[in-house]
């Protein structure tokens, strides 16, 4: 039922610039990065997404962890000690930040959901807390990590 | 095209979304306390010896704590996966095809990671123990 529209060649368009909406009219695609001036709300909000991506990624590096205690002592060990090496320890850092990204953008997400914090003072603030706060609440972590008596 | 269907004057493919909407923000809301945890857990087990870690699951809260965050994180993450897709992925094929392919990884993991917290909490021999290898 897609009627004729303007521009014929939308609806073949592969390069992902137009979108044939169910009414048989072409749109142009929503927001990429690219097409948007910089600002920190745009920032957070993709940010938000990566989080996400990452905190995917994370659950099952969390599970092959659980897999690993669930084999014994043995395998326990070994991602013990791969995990005190600098890549495992960057991986760790990472993983925190992830984590504490989702917690504070998850936050800002919710209440812009709630319809407030929506003021552009206000959706800044939320933003820049969203994107700084993760990695000055992972170092904190870290520190008081390496800090902690063993 | 299928013709729209209608109940109570509203479409029903807007009755759908508005539930996944409301479905998104309570897994958040839910999520976020459940983010804390996690990061207080992984203070208290990194670095912990096998015995120290098997103690910690022995516990029913953590056990339950732990199967809670993945499933209602299985759930979110689905459904975020889902919006990406939609959002940059056009060919209708690929699209239906990267959803099934989300949704099974997400089903698997949880399912993985809470058969190991099951064994972990009972306090199971270490695998393959019980698989006759």
């Amino acid at each position: 039922m897609s009627k004729p529209h303007p521009d014929g060649a939308a609806a073949e368009d592969q390069t992902g610039r137009f979108v044939t909406q169910p009414n048989g009219r072409p749109r142009p695609l929503s927001p990429h990065m690219q097409i948007w001036r910089w600002h920190v709300t745009m920032a957070a909000s993709i940010l938000f997404r990566v989080t996400i991506g990452a905190a995917s990624v994370g659950a099952v590096l969390v599970t092959a962890w659980l897999g690993a205690v669930a084999f014994g002592p043995g395998a326990h060990a070994a991602v013990t000690g791969f995990m005190g090496s600098p890549p495992g320890l960057l991986i760790g850092f990472g993983l925190t930040v992830v984590l504490f990204s989702f917690f504070l953008n998850g936050a800002r997400h919710t209440i812009n959901d709630t319809g407030n914090g929506l003021t552009p003072k206000t959706s800044n603030l939320l933003s820049w807390i969203s994107v700084i706060g993760p990695v000055v609440l992972a170092a904190g972590f870290w520190a008081a990590l390496m800090g902690a008596p063993a | 095209m299928s013709a729209h269907r209608y109940r109570e004057g509203v479409k029903v493919s807007e009755r759908h979304g508005a539930v996944e909407w409301l479905t998104e923000r309570a897994a958040l809301v839910a999520l976020l306390p459940l983010s804390l945890w996690v990061a207080s857990s992984a203070f208290t087990l990194a670095g912990a010896d096998h015995a120290a870690v098997m103690g910690w699951f022995a516990r029913p809260l953590n056990t339950g704590l732990s199967v809670a965050t993945i499933m209602i994180l299985s759930v979110y993450a689905g459904l975020a996966w889902k919006v990406i897709i939609e959002d940059y992925i056009h060919r209708p094929s690929s699209k239906t095809f990267l959803m099934a392919l989300s949704n099974l990884t997400f089903l698997l993991l949880t399912a993985t990671a809470v058969f190991f917290i099951v064994r972990l909490h009972v306090g199971s021999a270490p695998l393959p123990a019980g698989f006759g290898i």
